[in-house]
């Protein structure tokens, strides 16, 4: 099962679709979290999650507002997509009882 | 972010691989960070990729299980070679046999060579295990070294004969940096040459026993080069 962080990567990066790349990621981890991602947490884990199959990367062109330095494109593969909807999944079933879910989300009857 | 600051995170960015630099520093270009925030992230990630390193039993290894043990040994060797030396081509040292022993001219050069060989093969080892941990390797090689140098006491020997291993050394690994490949039969003839030596050695009573800890860089060398060799035997099949 993919850890926080590892889920909130790849949902950023499917949400950016073809415009994710490290820099972008990490501010929609920002602005959508409200807390400061590192480039440290974020590298590594883009590694990991590669490694694992769930992402891949390649680099991307250079661009005048980064100085002329090379982007690190990502995207989610399909294995990615898979792991983040079994987290998604198992996150909306154990949180259908608390109360503060978001108006009682109906999954179906109970396995 | 000032010029000057922006020079001091570009510096600590050396600390990452090129690729990453480039990434890394785009990224807090494009983000416009202040200089503090961007040095704390660029250290931040070298620090980490560092951690990740040592997760691995490669800079293990090389650092405590070749870079320290080695040092103590090949300075052993190496003033054991020149001790020898002293004794057989400067007649005022004959009588002074505490290290050497009997050898002559034979083991002379039997210690001479195993003492490249070692220092080559451990050299060339730790290059290829620790090329990302080489600071550590190299610092735990050195502390023997200074270690040593400061209780030196032999009186008819310069401080520096314990150093006579230390240039085949950086050969050896100045070799493994460039990205040199030992094929396999040189490694075996490295690997068996060595051996012999060392049983040639053995068997004159003219070495000591912790030295044989330095022949496994050789034969490191030689399962190295096989599984290089099968790897890419099984790249061709498959193709």
């Amino acid at each position: 099962m993919l850890g926080e962080f590892e889920y909130l990567l790849i949902t950023a990066a499917a949400g950016l679709g073809q415009n994710a790349y490290g820099a972008a990621i990490r501010e929609e981890i920002e602005v959508t979290t409200g807390r400061k991602c590192s480039i440290g947490a974020l590298y590594t884990t883009i590694d990991r999650l590669e490694t694992k199959g769930l992402l891949k990367t390649w680099m991307g062109e250079a661009t005048p507002t980064r100085g002329g330095r090379a982007k690190r494109m990502v995207r989610v593969t399909a294995k990615g997509a898979q792991a983040a909807k079994d987290f998604y999944t198992a996150v909306a079933r154990v949180s259908r009882h608390a109360a503060w879910a978001a108006g009682g989300v109906k999954l179906g009857s109970r396995a | 972010m000032t010029t000057a600051a922006w020079r001091i995170v570009e510096t600590a960015a050396l600390l990452l691989e090129p690729g990453e630099r480039e990434v890394a520093l785009g990224d807090l270009t494009e983000a416009n960070e202040g200089s503090l925030r961007a040095l704390r992230e660029v250290l931040g990630l070298a620090v980490r990729r560092q951690a990740n390193v040592w997760k691995s039993w490669k800079p293990w290894v090389a650092g405590f299980g070749l870079a320290l043990p080695a040092s103590f040994l090949l300075m052993g060797a190496s003033v054991s070679v020149s001790s020898t030396y002293e004794r057989l081509f400067d007649a005022r040292n004959f009588g002074a046999c505490a290290w050497t022993g009997n050898e002559g001219y034979g083991l002379l050069l039997c210690h001479v060579l195993l003492l490249a060989g070692w220092s080559w093969t451990s050299g060339f080892v730790l290059g290829t295990l620790s090329r990302r941990t080489l600071w550590a390797s190299i610092l735990l090689a050195v502390l023997p070294c200074l270690f040593c140098f400061v209780r030196f006491r032999i009186a008819f020997l310069s401080k520096y004969s314990l150093f006579l291993f230390v240039a085949p050394g950086i050969v050896g690994l100045w070799r493994a940096l460039r990205g040199v490949k030992v094929k396999s039969s040189l490694a075996l003839l490295l690997a068996g040459s060595v051996t012999v030596l060392m049983m040639v050695a053995e068997s004159k009573e003219a070495l000591w026993i912790l030295n044989w800890a330095l022949v496994w860089p050789a034969w490191y060398l030689v399962a190295e080069a096989k599984t290089r060799t099968l790897k890419s035997a099984g790249c061709r099949v498959r193709k």
